[in-house]
């Protein structure tokens, strides 16, 4: 799959301190999760990508194109900037038609494509309204709004689920997958882990302006050699099972819960860990409830590689 | 110019203008335009009061040249189109920094460029309505019983465009303090109230560093009376050379508020 956006030795210094060091990646279309802490770095990466501010080194391409002084690319990129700010005596209509006005479109255009808008995030019946009288959840689906109402093909949206509340969080990440669908590049940062779970497991890791690790999270998740992988299993005679595995030189650890009918096992191998696993369950013709991996998830390769 | 350049030039015009159209409406409609606006028309309340006071005095008017031009035009001058330039002229981009709606503007398909332009150009069309309705009434006023005469409208004319040169001319200077000053208020305040009040009236060619020296050129000689100390050492610039001066001036700070403001990195404060 070609890249859609592209960095190379991409380094940013405020002064003495560093924003991001050492940045090389390509970003491929469909959703992209930009995971770290605040502070991470995660805002000046993005900041960069939009070209609101320069590189120290290194370069961005957006589209094979250069994004610094290159106004044009704009028409394909949108932007939800993460500060909850906006032109608060405009209502949600005036400010999204403002801003479709500076791309050029005809009057009758820019109607449609901020009726469409608001439509999609279910702000149709507030338009009306001042900005500065809207929910903060609605102020989020506004600057949403804006920035995928002139159709791009690259949105980039830093912090988008902030304010939002469960179900408006769930409506987003619909929204959000339903632009992967349509063949577009989305990249949405998150401090937050179970957002950014819920929306792909393609992930970029980021912690002190450096980037830890990309990819599917399972495959940067297997990377993790320092860390056993974790499986859990419920079933009639965990004792019976353990007996069994501990004999493999890939099984390190076995404890066994309080309830008598579940064990954790730790392995280097979580491959081979499960082959033997379906074997044995074939051969012994036990009953299992429920296998599952805890530590196969975000929060868990997040800690890893940030060392907690 | 070659058809390349010209074409760029041309989409560089059109960008600034869909930034007039956007930022137009909301400096006419927004809130500080009111207190403005009434601010804009304290001389036509002073101009209501000296008229008031003639007609019921039962002295005549002779005099309302003089009054226009060392009064009401200072006032202009001196106070009004410098108050409302400061702040119409620094929001330009200060506004977008500290409120935080620059990702918004800087990540559209206009040249950074194109938003100071577009923005200096919608504000300084709303200052200038404010500005000359006011002068319009007060000079009226001040004319009641000349309204017949051809004359008084071509001087009321070389009034209005020497307002408008100021508005243009301070609204490009705080353009350009707002574009990479963080407290361009204060700093244009200072200038207001400091350097072009006390420079204008050093003799010699050191009253050309104002911008009130070049504005002053254009207002009618009048010989020094009772407001002599206003216009004390005043060596006006032929009116061709001020009206260039002004012009330089002008593309010369919004040329560097343009270059400042796509250069600069704005951090936002969090």
């Amino acid at each position: 799959m070609t890249a859609v956006v592209e960095t190379s030795k991409l380094s940013k210094w405020y002064g003495n301190v560093l924003g991001l060091s050492d940045v090389t990646l390509e970003v491929e279309p469909g959703i992209s999760g930009l995971l770290g802490p605040n502070g991470a770095g995660k805002s000046t990466f993005l900041k960069l990508l939009t070209g609101q501010i320069r590189p120290s080194i290194g370069t961005v391409r957006i589209l094979g194109q250069r994004v610094q002084n290159n106004p044009s690319l704009y028409s394909r990129i949108g932007f939800c900037p993460e500060h909850d700010s906006f032109y608060e005596d405009m209502t949600g209509w005036v400010f999204l038609t403002s801003l479709l006005k500076l791309h050029g479109f005809a009057p009758a255009e820019v109607r449609s494509r901020a009726e469409k808008a608001l439509e999609i995030v279910e702000l149709s019946a507030d338009r009306d309204r001042l900005v500065r009288a809207y929910s903060r959840g609605m102020r989020q689906r506004l600057k949403f709004a804006q920035a995928i109402a002139h159709e791009p093909e690259i949105i980039i949206l830093d912090e988008p689920m902030n304010g939002l509340d469960p179900l408006g969080k769930r409506k987003l990440i619909r929204l959000i997958k339903a632009y992967k669908e349509e063949g577009k590049t989305v990249i949405v940062s998150s401090h937050v882990l179970p957002e950014i779970e819920a929306l792909t497991r393609t992930i970029i890791l980021i912690h002190q302006g450096k980037i830890f690790a990309r990819g599917d999270i399972h495959y940067i998740r297997d990377l993790i050699d320092t860390h056993p992988h974790m499986v859990a299993i419920k079933c009639a005679d965990p004792r019976g099972l353990a007996a069994q595995l501990l004999s493999e030189d890939y099984v390190l650890k076995v404890h066994f819960g309080p309830d008598a009918r579940s064990l954790l096992v730790e392995t280097s191998n979580r491959d081979r860990f499960f082959a033997r696993l379906q074997s044995l369950l074939v051969k012994t013709r036990m009953e299992v409830e429920e296998i599952t991996s805890p530590d196969d998830n975000l929060q868990a390769v997040f800690d890893y590689l940030v060392g907690k | 110019m070659t058809a390349g350049s010209a074409a760029d030039l041309r989409s560089f015009l059109r960008s600034a203008g869909r930034v007039f159209a956007v930022f137009f409406p909301q400096g006419r409609k927004a809130r500080r335009t009111r207190s403005f606006f009434l601010f804009s028309f304290l001389p036509v309340a002073v101009s209501l009061v000296i008229k008031f006071n003639q007609i019921f005095s039962g002295k005549p008017g002779g005099g309302n040249g003089y009054l226009f031009n060392n009064l009401i035009m200072l006032f202009y001058l001196q106070l009004i189109i410098l108050i409302l330039a400061l702040f119409y002229g620094t929001s330009v981009c200060s506004e977008e920094v500290e409120g935080k709606t620059l990702p918004y503007l800087v990540t559209r398909p206009v040249p950074k460029a194109a938003v100071v332009l577009g923005k200096y150009a919608a504000y300084t069309v709303v200052m200038i309505g404010m500005v000359t309705l006011g002068l319009v009434f007060s000079f009226l006023i001040l004319n009641l019983d000349r309204l017949l005469d051809p004359a008084i409208y071509r001087v009321l004319g070389r009034y209005l465009g020497v307002l408008i040169l100021g508005v243009m001319a301070y609204g490009a200077l705080f353009t350009f303090l707002g574009s990479f000053l963080k407290r361009s208020i204060f700093f244009g305040l200072l200038f207001c109230f400091g350097w072009e009040n006390i420079i204008q009236y050093f003799p010699g060619s050191t009253q050309r560093l104002a911008i009130a020296h070049y504005l002053k050129s254009f207002l009618p000689a009048t010989s020094s009376g009772r407001f002599s100390i206003l216009t004390f050492h005043l060596e006006p610039t032929r009116p061709g050379l001020a009206l260039l001066m002004l012009f330089l001036i002008t593309a010369a700070l919004l040329a560097l508020a343009c270059l400042f403001f796509t250069k600069k990195e704005y951090i936002l404060d969090d």
